[in-house]
């Protein structure tokens, strides 16, 4: 913690540091603009996410706390949270067209799910969500990495809505229990 | 949205905290977990520590290059001072002023006064567009928002500013209009909540809110730089 670069940053733009804000949006921008195209499929609603997102960073970065965890991870959570709001709030038949889209963006290469950096903190995750069915870590990743509500994973995955709800739900535990461990 | 399965109750606070964070949740089971966040510091921290869990899987997601947004970024975020400010548009409602603890006067556009001291909130909510910055200046007793995010309200409706303090009881600074608004407020202080309202064309018929509350904020002191 002590090298995350981008919670010192916060840090400094939580004083209201203007220059550091302007670092801040240099060093992580680029990830958090994929974040959000990869949640909401076309570039000009990632854009005005993103303009969101740096908006709402300067106003709440006071309420980053280090001890909790790093800066990259608080930012990821606040584009994520963003994304995820503003796809559950389209109209449903606008959610429908558009997964499309994000399906086509993000499985360009083979394998897109399961394909995951296997260094250091990621390692564990891999290994844990290794121990679950292949059909259950694929729904994880697909809601993580896309958006994908519950709706939209008992489609793909042609179970009734509450059945899919019961196994993430068994199998979110099982995750956290291999993590924790 | 689905019936949440039986699970024993740390574990379903846990996996409720999980499904928040993976994003799975329709909009209403959405907020309410982010208002159970806020009045349950348990239940937030079940949510940080997914939030960290599942972070590796970020990791996957490669950099792309991002267009340079700044520019539009601080124009929200610093208005500039000397800037002609336009569509200003605040009424007093007429119980809300007799009823108001504070006294409030509504004051021509006029630069903010960039020194003294100062008290600043944001109100936002985790899933409301409408982001609206405030800022009090505590000599002249001037405050400004300036909405920093979302739309007008629809036809038919206004939003209505209350300023609550610790008796608990909303006051009424008047309707919200458009993008910004200085008023004059005697007396604020750090802790006071400002909230923000959706009501009826011209505002609560009543001294109190009646729609919902879209956003709020406590006004805290404005760290300097």
């Amino acid at each position: 913690m002590t090298e995350d670069a981008i919670g010192t940053l916060l840090m400094k733009v939580a004083g209201s540091d203007r220059a550091a804000f302007r670092r801040l949006y240099a060093e992580s921008s680029a990830k958090l603009f994929a974040v959000l195209l990869r949640i909401l499929g076309t570039r000009a609603e990632a854009e005005d996410a993103l303009q969101e997102v740096y908006t709402r960073v300067w106003l709440r970065a006071g309420r980053y706390d280090p001890a909790r965890g790093a800066g990259m991870t608080w930012l990821v959570a606040i584009a994520r949270n963003l994304a995820i709001d503003r796809l559950r709030s389209r109209p449903a038949s606008r959610t429908e067209a558009d997964s499309e889209v994000i399906d086509t963006l993000a499985d360009d290469r083979p394998d897109a799910e399961n394909r995951l950096l296997v260094l250091g903190e990621a390692r564990r995750i891999v290994d844990c969500l290794g121990q679950l069915e292949p059909d259950r870590s694929a729904a994880i990743q697909g809601a993580y990495l896309k958006g994908l509500s519950y709706q939209q994973l008992a489609e793909r995955h042609g179970v009734p809505l509450n059945t899919m709800r019961t196994w993430l739900r068994r199998s979110l535990l099982r995750l956290r229990e291999c993590m924790d461990q | 949205m689905t019936q949440r399965p039986a699970l024993p109750p740390d574990d379903d606070a846990d996996a409720l905290a999980a499904e928040y964070v993976l994003g799975v949740l329709d909009l209403p089971d959405r907020q309410a977990a982010e208002a159970r966040a806020k009045a349950d510091p348990a239940f937030a921290a079940r949510i940080t520590a997914w939030e960290a869990r599942l972070a590796p899987l970020a990791d996957d997601i490669a950099p792309l290059p991002a267009p340079d947004l700044l520019p539009q970024i601080e124009a929200r975020l610093f208005p500039k001072p000397a800037r002609p400010r336009r569509g200003f548009s605040w009424r007093f409602l007429a119980g809300g002023l007799t009823a108001a603890a504070l006294a409030l006067a509504l004051l021509l556009a006029q630069d903010p006064p960039s020194e003294g001291p100062q008290l600043t909130a944001s109100l936002t909510a985790e899933t409301q567009a409408l982001q609206i910055a405030a800022r009090y200046d505590v000599e002249t007793g001037t405050l400004t928002l300036t909405r920093e995010g979302g739309a007008p309200a629809a036809a038919g409706q206004d939003y209505q500013l209350w300023a609550i303090g610790a008796d608990g009881v909303p006051a009424s600074l008047g309707l919200l209009r458009d993008a910004a608004v200085t008023v004059e407020a005697q007396g604020l202080a750090p802790g006071i909540v400002l909230a923000v309202s959706l009501e009826p064309a011209g505002g609560s018929p009543l001294a109190v809110p009646t729609g919902p509350v879209l956003v709020t904020g406590a006004l805290a002191e404005a760290t300097s730089g």
